[in-house]
């Protein structure tokens, strides 16, 4: 298993300071947790990136791991590729402990990747992620014509739409009969 | 790279539409009944919709009010089959990264979609407009302007105009047309606004003034509306704005005082019972049971507003 290290240090601060070193709290030291996808690559990310994600910072919050423990258990995120969380990841560490400004331009552009890395913001609930790219899908179709939009989108016509949902009453009805015919059979 | 929007969450797929701008969603309405329910649902507002009725088109006005920089009015032209869309020119803000890496914002100058057609085939005239209301959840079209059309044109139309808030009738649109749609389309108007003295004779404007509007608005600025006491006595009209208006000074007086009795025909000097006058730079004239009407005097107008 191979492992990367995003962004983060461990010799750095959890936050920048302004105040005078004197009056400064005693800083508490960051704890860094592991994910990764399904390319099995481990990323390193601080507990304060990983806040972006309602779904890591609800998994991790109860879980007081120390340092040997959280990189001997990196939370396994199969169902997202490895780069899309690479992506997810840069984003968080770009915006640690910060809030997203309404117009992000630091964030990923990789239009080609976009539906993935919906899903995956989508599923690690990054609201202010998912926001930026809801707004990259809106902008793929800025003022195209609706057949270009189609193509774009791949929306069916109603045609097909209405030949998906035959095919699909049809299926149903097949299982049903199948369902039936093996009950029929597990009677007998 | 296509994306396969409708595989996206409701959630998204909604966010996605509040990002767009009219025009995008109305494009997206068109691609299937699916997208077209996606977009009514979204709940988008639109301000006011305008329709202007001309011989060889129509066209379709959406506005927007947005409170921000992004104000939108757009037309299309519509015909059986297919629209055309004019969105002019627009002035949009994007970004791009420079050498050294950093972001800056740039002014570009787009002209989008000027003129650009779309088609649908089993479309008529009268499915584009039921279509653009219907995903913008409105039930009525803000005002129709009739121009200059032909009468058996009026009649194909009127099988499919919605129902209007205010029937605007231009100065190019000939008299006839001008009487015959307002007696027509009466039934789906609340509000008129005649822009040229189209009466002929006294019986003509009586008739409309006896109408059931909220609103009648006559304006010709080079054909004074003539009105008798008569006229003005039959009025069913709630706000009625006569510019200019074309009557005698005892006229006038006469029908301030007979409008201010309830019971004008049964006992006329009654009305001027207790009257009070007060002279400003306007007149409130005020009756023995406390009903007020105030009569404001301007170097070209009168105006009459009674309060109950």
């Amino acid at each position: 298993m191979s492992s990367t290290e995003q962004g983060t240090s461990s010799a750095a601060p959890a936050e920048p300071t302004t105040a005078p070193e004197s009056a400064a709290a005693p800083e508490v030291p960051e704890s860094f947790y592991y994910v990764h996808g399904k390319d099995k690559v481990v990323h390193k990310v601080s507990a304060g990136a990983l806040q972006h994600s309602a779904l890591i910072h609800g998994m991790i919050s109860n879980l007081g791991y120390t340092e040997e423990q959280a990189k001997a258990n990196p939370f396994p995120f199969e169902n997202i590729d490895g780069d899309i969380l690479q992506m997810v990841v840069d984003w968080c560490n770009q915006h640690k402990g910060k809030p997203t400004p309404p117009e992000d331009t630091n964030l990923p552009k990789q239009k080609e990747k976009l539906f993935d890395l919906v899903l995956a913001v989508n599923y690690l609930e990054i609201k202010e992620l998912l926001t930026y790219c809801c707004k990259q899908v809106a902008m793929m179709v800025k003022g195209k014509s609706p057949e270009e939009i189609r193509e774009i989108w791949m929306i069916p016509t109603d045609a097909e739409d209405e030949a998906a949902e035959k095919e699909a009453k049809k299926r149903a009805g097949k299982e049903a009969a199948g369902e039936t015919a093996a009950a029929a059979g597990d009677a007998k | 790279m296509p994306i396969r929007l409708l595989s996206l969450s409701v959630k998204d797929i909604r966010y996605a539409l509040q990002c767009m701008d009219i025009c995008d969603l109305i494009a997206l309405s068109l691609c299937s009944k699916r997208t077209k329910n996606l977009v009514k649902c979204s709940n988008r507002k639109v301000d006011r919709t305008f329709i202007y009725l001309d011989e060889n088109y129509i066209r379709f006005e959406i506005c927007e009010t947005i409170f921000h920089e992004d104000d939108e009015s757009i037309s299309f032209y519509l015909f059986d089959r297919w629209v055309e869309l004019d969105s002019g020119d627009r002035e949009e803000s994007d970004s791009e990264e420079s050498d050294s890496g950093e972001r800056t914002q740039k002014k570009t100058v787009e002209k989008r979609r000027t003129f650009d057609s779309w088609r649908k085939e089993e479309f008529t005239q009268g499915d584009w407009i039921a279509h653009f209301l219907s995903i913008f959840n409105e039930s009525m079209a803000y005002a129709l302007e009739i121009n200059d059309i032909s009468l058996p044109y009026l009649d194909t139309v009127k099988q499919f105009i919605p129902k209007c808030q205010t029937l605007r009738i231009s100065p190019i649109c000939a008299d006839n047309v001008a009487k015959i749609a307002f007696r027509e389309l009466s039934p789906i108007i609340k509000e008129v606004e005649i822009e040229k003295n189209i009466f002929d004779d006294k019986t003509d404007i009586s008739q409309f003034l006896t109408s059931d509007l909220r609103s009648l608005s006559l304006v010709d600025f080079e054909n004074p509306f003539k009105v008798t006491l008569d006229d003005l006595l039959a009025i069913n009209i709630t706000d009625l704005s006569i510019e200019p208006a074309n009557i005698t000074v005892k006229e006038l007086n006469q029908f301030v005082r007979l409008t201010l009795s309830e019971e004008i025909k049964q006992n006329r000097q009654e009305a001027f019972k207790g009257i009070k006058y007060q002279t400003v730079n306007e007149c409130l004239l005020v009756r023995g049971d406390g009903k007020e009407l105030l009569v404001s005097i301007s170097v070209k107008s009168v105006v009459f507003e009674f309060r109950v």
